[in-house]
C-alpha cells in the first residue's frame, strides 16, 4: 500500500490551523478562569462571618457588618415557589404532548412553548409588574419574583421533559398496555420511573438558570434591606437583587458584598449544575445500552 | 434539625432508595432551617407602642410594623442610619428604603406600592395632580445637605470652581482640565491636559434638578439646558443613582460628577471648592457653610416647599445646598402603619437631626422642625 | 389533558395582555416610534421612540456575535476532531459550566475587572485607529460604552454558541471524515473539505441562537453602559442603551404612558428575538441535528 505523501506547504498549513484552533480554545477558557479567580478572590475578601447569619438590618451606610441572610431566604422561597409552580404543570403537559397525540392542538401547544423559551426575562418581569403589581395592586412580593421566574422556568421545564420523555423506548409502553394496563396507569407507572432521571436533570437545569435571573426580580421583588419570610405579601430581597444593589455602590463595603453574594450565587449554580449533569451521567449510560 | 435531616437522608439511602431524594431532603431541610433561623431571629411585632430613650435622653416614641419607602438616593445615606438608629430603638418597626431616583420614588408612591416616597426637588403640578386623585399628601422637608462636584483628578486636591465654569464644563463647552475657564478659578494650580468626562444621571433625578436649578440661577448665560429631574445632556456618561455617578467618577481619571456630600466622602473623592454669590470658593464639607445656605432659604411654604436661593449673595454658604422631601398620604388605610409613619418621622426631623454632620448633611434649622413636626402629625 | 389547554391559554393570556398594554403607545407614538431617538413617554407631549434603543440591542448583539462565533467555532472543531477523549471532555464540561454562569456575576465582574483591563486597549483604537468612524472617540472617555458591553455579550455566549456547535460537528457523519482522510487529506483538510460544508446550515443556526441570547441579555449590559439616547457608531464614546437594559432601570419612574411605551418596546425585542430564534431553529433542522438544545 503506498502512503500519500503530503506537501510541506500542506503540513504547515495544517499545522498552523490546528494551532489557531488551539489559541481558540485558549481564548475561550481565559475569561471562565478570569471570571473564577475574581469572584473567589474578592468573594473570600469580603465573605466574613456575618455574611450568612446577618440581613442589612440595623447597618449604616458604611458600616462593613450586614449580609445577605434575606437574599438568601428570598431566593430559596421564590425559587421554590417557581418550582412548585412550574414543575408540576410542565410535567403535565410533556405527558400530554408526548403520550396524548392530538393533532394540531399538540402542535400550536408545542408551538407556544417553542416561543416562550426565547422570552427575554426582562419582559417575564414587566408582564408581572404591570400584570399583578400594578394591575391587581399586589405590590412587590416574593410570590410576584416567583411568578416571573416560573413564566421563565415552564418552557424549558417542558421542552427537556418533552426530551426524556421521548426517549423512554416504545416497546416499553406497548408491554404494558399490552398487558392490559390501562393509559394512565402506563404513564405513572413505566413511563415516568423510566424518564425519572432525566426529568430531574431538565428540572434541576432550570432551577439553576432561575436562581441567577435578576432581571425579573427588579420588577416584582424589589428589595429590602431585612429579613422578610412572608413571600405572599411586602417587597422581598434574593441573593442575585442583592449582588446587583450592592454592586452599583461606591462605597467598599457594598461591592465587598457584592462579592461575597456573587460568590454564593456562582457555588450554587454550579453545585447544582454539577449534580444535574451526574444524573445525566446515568441517562447517557442507559442510551448507550439502548442504542447497542 | 440538621442532624435531623441527615438521618432521615441517610435512612432513605440506606433502604434503597435514590440518591436524589437524600440531595432533595438535604435541600429542603437546609431551607428549612435557614428559615426557622430567621424567624426565630425575628421580633415578634406587638401592635403596641413603647419607649426607649436614646442616648441624648430624649424620649423615642416606637412603633412596630413595617414600612417601605423609595425614591431620592439624596437622602439615601441619612435615611440608611435614621432607619438603623430608629430600629435599634424600636425592635418592631421593619423600615424598607431603596434609593431609586426621585422620580421612581414618587412614581411607586402614586402607584401605591411604597408608603412613602423620597424627592429631592418639590412635587412638579403633574405629579401633584396624579397624587391628588389618590388622596391627599403632605410634603416634609426632613433633611438638608449640599450638592458636591466630586472629581478624580490624580495630582489635584484643592480644585475650585465658579458657576459659569459648572456650566461650561457639563454642557460639554469646556473639554480639558488646563483650559482657560478652569485656569482662571485656580491661579498657580498645574493642571494637566486630561479629556473631562462629565458624569451625570441617567435616571430621573432630584440631584439633577437641584443641580440644574443652581446652575440656571447662578450662571443664566452659561447654562441653557433648562433645569428639572431629567436633561438632555449633550455629552458625558450617565451613571444610575447617586451611587453610580460616585462610583463611574471613582473609576475614571479625569471624570466629575454631582452627588451629594455623603457620597463623595465615604468614597474618599475629592470635592471641588464652589465660588458662591459673595465671591469665595467654599467647600461643600464645611457644614456651617451649608447650614447659613439653608437658613438663607427662608421658610417653607404651605405647602411645605423650601426654595433655595442658589444666586444668594450672602458670604460664607455653599451656594448648592438644598432640603429633600418625603412624600406621604395623609390618610391610611392601615393605623398601625400610620403611627409607625408617624413615629419614623418625628424620629427623622427631631433625635435623628443630631445624625445628620457627622454623614455630612446639615441639621434642619429649628423653625422647619416645628413646621415638620405639626405636618407629620396630620398623617392618620 | 386540562394542563395543556391551561398553559396554551396561559401564554395567549400573557400576549394579549401585553399587547393590550402597549397599545396606548403604539397609538400615541405613532409610526415615530420607529424613528424617534430620546425617551421621554411621560413628557407632554410625550416623546419617545425605540431608534436609538434598537440599534443599541441590535448593533451590541453582532459586535458580540462577530468576537464570538470564530473562538467558538474553533473552540468546538478542536474538542470535536482534533483533542484526545480525555482531555476533550473536562474541557468542554468546563465550557458549559461557563454558561451556568448568572449574567449578574458576569457584569460586576466586567464592572471591576474587565472595564478598566479594556481601557488602555480602547484608548490604543481610539489613538490609533480613529480614522475607521467605528472606534473614533471624540469625547475621549473610555469605559462604559458599547465596545466593552459587546466584549461581556461575547463572553455571555460564547458557550452556548460551542455547546450547540460541538452537538453539531458531532452530527456529521464519520463516513465524510473517513472519505476525506482516505483521499489523503491532512486533519485541517478534512475539515475545512468533509465537516464545515456539510455542518454549515447547523453551525449558522447556532449562531443565531447566540445571537438571540445577546439580544436579550439585561442585567450585564445595564450594569456595565452609561445610558444614552444616540445613534451613533463610535462604540468607544461612553453611552448606549438596549431595549432590555432601558426597561430594567426605567420602570421604576415610569407613569402610566411610560409604562405602556416600556412593555411596547418589549414586545419589539420579543418579536425580534422570537424571529432570530425561528429562524436559528430553521437553520439547525437543516444542519440535520435532531433536537436543538435551548
Amino acid at each position: 500500500m503506498t502512503v500519500a505523501v503530503v506537501s510541506r506547504r500542506r503540513r504547515a498549513k495544517n499545522r498552523a490551523m490546528m494551532s489557531i484552533l488551539i489559541l481558540c480554545v485558549a481564548i475561550a477558557l481565559v475569561p471562565l478562569v478570569a471570571v473564577t479567580v475574581y469572584t473567589f478572590q474578592r468573594g473570600l475578601r469580603g465573605l466574613s462571618g456575618h455574611f450568612f447569619p446577618q440581613s442589612m438590618k440595623g447597618v449604616g451606610p458604611l458600616d462593613p457588618t450586614g449580609g445577605a441572610l434575606h437574599a438568601i431566604i428570598g431566593t430559596v422561597e421564590q425559587v421554590g415557589m417557581a418550582s412548585l409552580i412550574s414543575v408540576p404543570i410542565g410535567l403535565l403537559v410533556a405527558i400530554d404532548l408526548v403520550e396524548y397525540q392530538r393533532g394540531w392542538f399538540s402542535r400550536s401547544v408545542r408551538f407556544v412553548v417553542d416561543v416562550m423559551t426565547g422570552l427575554p426575562s426582562i419582559v417575564a418581569g414587566l408582564f408581572i409588574f404591570a400584570f399583578w403589581v400594578l394591575g391587581l395592586h399586589q405590590g412587590f412580593s416574593g410570590l410576584a419574583a416567583a411568578m416571573a421566574l416560573a413564566v421563565l422556568m415552564l418552557p424549558v421545564v417542558i421542552r427537556s421533559s418533552e426530551e426524556m420523555l421521548k426517549l423512554v423506548p416504545s416497546a416499553l409502553r406497548e408491554a404494558a398496555l399490552a398487558l392490559g394496563v390501562p393509559k394512565w396507569r402506563t404513564v405513572i407507572r413505566v413511563v415516568l420511573p423510566t424518564a425519572r432521571d432525566g426529568i430531574v436533570t431538565g428540572v434541576m437545569l432550570a432551577v439553576a438558570r432561575v436562581t441567577g435571573e435578576t432581571a425579573p426580580l427588579l420588577l416584582t421583588a424589589f428589595g429590602t434591606q431585612v429579613v422578610h419570610s412572608n413571600p405572599f405579601s411586602g417587597a422581598q430581597s434574593a441573593l442575585p437583587l442583592f449582588v446587583y444593589q450592592q454592586a452599583g455602590s461606591a462605597f467598599v463595603v457594598n461591592v465587598n458584598r457584592a462579592w461575597a453574594g456573587a460568590l454564593t450565587l456562582i457555588l450554587i449554580v454550579v453545585v447544582l449544575n454539577v449534580l444535574a449533569r451526574s444524573f445525566t451521567a446515568r441517562t447517557r449510560i442507559r442510551d448507550l445500552i439502548r442504542r447497542s | 434539625m440538621l442532624s435531623t435531616a441527615f438521618t432521615i437522608g441517610a435512612v432513605n439511602k440506606r433502604f434503597g432508595k435514590s440518591r436524589y431524594l437524600f440531595r432533595l431532603t438535604i435541600a429542603g431541610s437546609a431551607a428549612i432551617f435557614l428559615a426557622a433561623c430567621s424567624s426565630s431571629s425575628k421580633p415578634t411585632s406587638t401592635n403596641g407602642t413603647s419607649s426607649s430613650t436614646t442616648p441624648t435622653g430624649s424620649a423615642v416614641a416606637c412603633a412596630s410594623g413595617s414600612i417601605s419607602g423609595a425614591g431620592s438616593t439624596f437622602v439615601q445615606n441619612i435615611a440608611q442610619e435614621w432607619i438603623k438608629n430608629f430600629g435599634a430603638k424600636c425592635s418592631g418597626a421593619n423600615i424598607n428604603y431603596q434609593g431609586i431616583g426621585s422620580g421612581a420614588g414618587v412614581q411607586q408612591l402614586t402607584a401605591g406600592t411604597v408608603d412613602f416616597g423620597a424627592t429631592d426637588v418639590p412635587l412638579t403640578d403633574a405629579q401633584t395632580a396624579a397624587l391628588e386623585s389618590k388622596g391627599s399628601v403632605v410634603q416634609i422637608p426632613w433633611a438638608a445637605g449640599a450638592i458636591a462636584l466630586e472629581y478624580n483628578l490624580p495630582g489635584v486636591t484643592n480644585l475650585q470652581l465658579s458657576p459659569a465654569t459648572i456650566a461650561g464644563i457639563f454642557a460639554g463647552k469646556i473639554k480639558t482640565w488646563d483650559a482657560p475657564g478652569i485656569r482662571a478659578d485656580n491661579p498657580g494650580v498645574k493642571l494637566p491636559s486630561t479629556t473631562i468626562s462629565t458624569v451625570h444621571r441617567s435616571d430621573s433625578s432630584g440631584t439633577t434638578g437641584a443641580f440644574t436649578a443652581y446652575l440656571a440661577a447662578a450662571a443664566p448665560q452659561a447654562w441653557t439646558l433648562g433645569s428639572g429631574k431629567t436633561i438632555n445632556w449633550p455629552s458625558g456618561s450617565g451613571a444610575k443613582g447617586s451611587d453610580g455617578v460616585t462610583a463611574t467618577v471613582k473609576q475614571s481619571d479625569g471624570a466629575i460628577g454631582y452627588a451629594e456630600v455623603s457620597f463623595a466622602e465615604g468614597a474618599q473623592l475629592p470635592m471641588a471648592k464652589i465660588k458662591n454669590g459673595a465671591g469665595s470658593y467654599v467647600s461643600p464639607s464645611d457644614g456651617s457653610a451649608v447650614s447659613a445656605a439653608i437658613s438663607a432659604a427662608g421658610s417653607p411654604s404651605a405647602q411645605g416647599v423650601v426654595t433655595p436661593a442658589y444666586a444668594s449673595t450672602m458670604p460664607g454658604v455653599y451656594p448648592i445646598s438644598t432640603v429633600t422631601y418625603v412624600v406621604v398620604f395623609k390618610s391610611q388605610s392601615n393605623q398601625s402603619k400610620a403611627q409607625l409613619l408617624r413615629n419614623f418621622l418625628l424620629y427623622a426631623v427631631g433625635p435623628g437631626q443630631s445624625s445628620a454632620s457627622s454623614l455630612y448633611y446639615a441639621p434642619l434649622p429649628v423653625g422647619l422642625v416645628t413646621f415638620d413636626k405639626a405636618a407629620v402629625q396630620s398623617i392618620a | 389533558m386540562g394542563a395543556s389547554a391551561l398553559v396554551l391559554v396561559l401564554i395567549l393570556a400573557i400576549a394579549a395582555f401585553l399587547i393590550w398594554k402597549a397599545a396606548p403607545a403604539f397609538r400615541s407614538a405613532g409610526p415615530r416610534f420607529l424613528t424617534e431617538k430620546q425617551w421621554f413617554p411621560d413628557n407632554t407631549p410625550p416623546k419617545f421612540g425605540i431608534a436609538s434603543l434598537a440599534f443599541g440591542t441590535v448593533l451590541s448583539s453582532v459586535l458580540a456575535l462577530v468576537m464570538a462565533l470564530p473562538v467558538a467555532i474553533g473552540t468546538a472543531l478542536w474538542l470535536v476532531e482534533a483533542a484526545a477523549q480525555s482531555v476533550a471532555r473536562p474541557v468542554g464540561y468546563l465550557i458549559e459550566l461557563l454558561a451556568a454562569v448568572p449574567s449578574v456575576v458576569y457584569g460586576l465582574w466586567a464592572v471591576f475587572v474587565l472595564v478598566p483591563a479594556l481601557v488602555p486597549v480602547e484608548k490604543w483604537l481610539a489613538g490609533n485607529l480613529a480614522f475607521i468612524p467605528l472606534f473614533d472617540d471624540p469625547q475621549h472617555t473610555f469605559g462604559r460604552n458599547v465596545a466593552s458591553a459587546s466584549v461581556v455579550l461575547a463572553i455571555m455566549i460564547l458557550p452556548i454558541v460551542v455547546s450547540l456547535s460541538r452537538e453539531i460537528l458531532r452530527q456529521v457523519p464519520g463516513a465524510y471524515r473517513e472519505a476525506a482522510m482516505a483521499l489523503g487529506a491532512t486533519r485541517w483538510e478534512v475539515i475545512r473539505t468533509a465537516v464545515l460544508p456539510s455542518a454549515r446550515p447547523g453551525l449558522t443556526g447556532a449562531a443565531m441562537l447566540g445571537l438571540g441570547r445577546a439580544l436579550g441579555e439585561t442585567i450585564a449590559v445595564a450594569l456595565v453602559l452609561s445610558s444614552s439616547f444616540d445613534i451613533t457608531w463610535n462604540i468607544l464614546s461612553p453611552g448606549g442603551n438596549t431595549i432590555a437594559a432601558n426597561i430594567a432601570t426605567k420602570f421604576g419612574e415610569a407613569g402610566p404612558a411610560g409604562q405602556a411605551a416600556l412593555v411596547a418596546s418589549g414586545l419589539v425585542l420579543f418579536a425580534i428575538t422570537l424571529a432570530v430564534n425561528m429562524a436559528a431553529r430553521a437553520f439547525v433542522y437543516r444542519g440535520g441535528v435532531a433536537e436543538a438544545r435551548p
